[in-house]
């Protein structure tokens, strides 16, 4: 096995390949991969269905760095040095382990596309400058556990997916309406009752966009709106009607739903040994 | 029972509510003023205020200079007794004769901290005369939203005094002192408020314009529920019923709704007498359709539709080239189209493992991302379930 990864890494080293592919090897930790980190020149490196628990923070090196997929393997911690990959474009950390992000995460320069679905994040998780990333066009966050999202959403004015399925969310932050480029916003399996009548200022109704939010507890004038399509539900939480209902219903501060278990079996929050 | 006081009970708008349906409909406002505004009483000579006397059982009086008495008076100043403790005089003694009571000069004094009256005024109430400190003190109404002394216009309502400006909506703040207001599950609310509330809890709709109940079907209009009756069809003027239609934020009864005679311009809304374009559901006069970027007027070539807007070829190329939802580039060349995006073709890859797909592949929709079987595959099996389960329940909506 080890032999196998380093002619890899020969090769690529030899050939100047850009892009390396190592996934679905059972690696448990980078160092079985001797030089990987010296490959100044790669562009794309993909690690997904591994075992890495962690990111040694030597990452840093590979500064032509513009894809890293880590998707899928049992990481909990990252270094701080990843956040100062200057080309990283694409970062993908789904499927892993990770209840905190760490400190400056948000200095990410140029990256566009973040995937964190399927970890332990929860708006505690989010270092102070999260939000400075005003470059990302992507934001995955689904099977997560937030139950609020900061309003410093809006500082991500790139942003045009924001993908929230299966979180416990019991309200959507107002100045999600300032995200003008917003495409696709995935807010099933959530808790949420009410849609701020803000989110009326994006058009996320045509071919182009993607609209997800069943499984919510919808009031019953939203879920009537539902029932008779998207369409229905954007022109009714634009007017004076929906938004003097919310008002009432934010001003009478309402417990919200309970959380659903149905996210109590993910891989993620169990204790390691248990995963086979 | 009833909230409130009193008369007329009619507001600005001539509504008349019947005062004893105040469980439901509430009582209207009215207001006392209590006749003791200082800087009035203060001027008042003592001739006046002899006569003054009102209906409230209050009464402002002034105090005027003491007596000297003069010695051709001795034998009535024998028999004259000071109205609070009941003795005589002596000769020298002064004497105060407050609208003919005759007082001790230290008798005349505040019933409630024995101090002699500021600048002789006083106020009296039942028979007992009091310093203007201490009237108010005793019998001023307090407002029950700010707590402070109530001087002139008093609102005698919800069981309560408010001043005029204190007394409002409690949903919207409105002030309710001249207009009325609706007693609404303990609270003071204005009629629209009222009335919305009302409507919510009947599952009905509140005019947007009249703010009142609408009990039959509403016209919807711009998103808003309204009585019909409020509009008139746009084209024939007719007043309109609830089956109106909306056309271009305009409204018409069904059948000019069908059969729209001369058309309209989409973008001056004048009629259109020449040649008719028609386009993106509209029509326009010749001149008037043209790209939303440039403004230049079709004439007759071809356009490109984008979110309800046209362009000519060169600004939707410019604008809306296809862009790769991998690269972020323009995409130059086939487009892959799935899952309501764009890629270059060397740029559609599953989203786990970044293997190169094709449309020809079969692939997985994870959060509107294509993932290859075999990533799929080594899904947890819980999670696997569970987007199952939410593909099923979306269906169903
Ligand atoms: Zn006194
Ligand atoms: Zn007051
Ligand atoms: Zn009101
Ligand atoms: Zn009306
Ligand atoms: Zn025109
Ligand atoms: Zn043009
Ligand atoms: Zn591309
Ligand atoms: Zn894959």
């Amino acid at each position: 096995m080890m032999s196998k990864l380093k002619r890899i890494v020969d090769e690529s080293r030899e050939h100047k390949t850009k892009e390396i592919d190592l996934s679905d090897r059972g690696i448990q930790n980078i160092n079985e991969v001797p030089g990987l980190m010296m490959l100044e020149h790669l562009t794309h490196l993909t690690m997904s269905h591994n075992k890495l628990a962690a990111v040694p923070p030597s990452i840093g090196e590979l500064v032509n760095l513009q894809l890293l997929n880590l998707f899928n393997n049992i990481i909990e911690e990252l270094p701080t040095s990843l956040s100062g990959m200057q080309k990283l474009k694409i970062l993908n950390l789904g499927m892993n382990r990770l209840s905190h992000l760490p400190r400056g995460f948000g200095s990410f320069p140029s990256l566009e596309m973040l995937d964190l679905s399927y970890n332990n994040l929860s708006e505690q998780s989010l270092p102070a400058n999260f939000f400075f990333v005003n470059t990302i066009r992507t934001l995955y966050l689904s099977d997560n556990d937030f139950e609020t999202f900061p309003s410093d959403i809006s500082k991500l004015k790139e942003l045009q997916v924001l993908s929230f399925r299966d979180n416990d969310l019991i309200s959507l932050p107002k100045e999600i309406g300032e995200l003008r480029k917003l495409k696709e916003l995935h807010i099933q399996g959530n808790r949420l009752t009410v849609l701020p009548p803000e989110l009326g200022n994006i058009e996320l109704t045509g071919t182009k966009s993607v609209f997800k939010a069943d499984r919510n507890p919808w009031v019953h004038p939203i879920q009537e709106q539902f029932a008779l399509g998207k369409t229905h539900v954007f022109d009714y939480i634009r007017s004076d009607t929906y938004k003097y209902l919310y008002g009432r219903h934010v001003n009478a501060d309402p417990t919200p739903p309970p959380k659903s278990t149905d996210k109590a079996k993910k891989i993620c929050k169990k204790p390691l040994h248990s995963k086979k | 029972m009833c909230a409130a006081l009193v008369n007329g009970a009619s507001n600005g708008d001539g509504v008349v509510l019947p005062i004893c349906k105040a469980k439901e409909s509430g009582a209207a406002v009215t207001s006392e003023t209590y006749e003791y505004e200082q800087a009035q009483a203060k001027q008042r000579k003592q001739s006046e205020s002899e006569e003054k006397q009102d209906a409230g059982g209050l009464r402002h009086v002034d105090s005027f200079k003491p007596l000297i008495p003069s010695v051709s008076m001795t034998s009535q100043l024998a028999q004259a007794v000071c109205v609070r403790c009941r003795g005589g005089f002596t000769p020298v003694e002064q004497m105060v004769n407050s609208n003919g009571e005759i007082y001790h000069e230290n008798c005349f004094v505040c019933a409630q901290c024995f101090q002699k009256f500021p600048e002789g005024l006083f106020y009296e109430f039942e028979g007992v005369k009091y310093c203007e400190h201490d009237f108010h003190m005793l019998f001023a109404p307090c407002c029950g939203k700010c707590e402070e002394f109530i001087v002139g216009r008093v609102i005698k309502a919800m069981n309560n005094s408010w001043h005029p400006e204190c007394f409002t909506c409690q949903i919207c703040s409105a002030a309710l002192a001249d207009v009325g207001f609706v007693k609404n599950a303990g609270r003071s609310l204005c009629r629209p408020c009222h009335n919305r509330e009302k409507a919510l809890g009947l599952g009905k709709y509140v005019c947007n314009k009249c703010h009142t109940i609408i009990e039959e079907e509403p016209l919807r209009f711009k998103g808003d529920p309204y009585h019909p009756f409020h509009f008139n069809c746009d084209n024939c003027g007719k007043e309109l019923t609830s089956d109106a239609r909306e056309l271009r934020g305009e409204l018409f009864c069904l059948p000019c709704h069908d059969k729209q005679g001369i058309p309209i311009c989409g973008a001056c809304r004048r009629p259109i007498e020449e040649r008719v374009v028609s386009a993106m559901g509209k029509h326009w006069h010749v001149e008037h359709f043209v790209c939303a970027q440039c403004e230049k007027p079709f004439l007759g070539q071809k356009h490109y539709e984008r979110n309800g807007h046209a362009y000519c070829e060169m600004h939707y190329n410019q604008l809306f080239g296809d862009v790769c939802y991998h690269c972020n580039e323009v995409i130059d060349g086939d487009v892959v189209s799935a899952l309501n995006k764009s890629w270059c073709v060397r740029h559609f890859q599953c989203t786990c493992c970044n293997t190169k797909l094709t449309l020809k592949n079969k692939f997985v929709e994870y959060d509107m991302k294509p993932v290859c079987r075999k990533c799929y595959e080594k899904f947890p099996l819980e999670l696997k379930k569970r987007l199952k389960k939410a593909a099923e329940s979306e269906r169903r909506q």
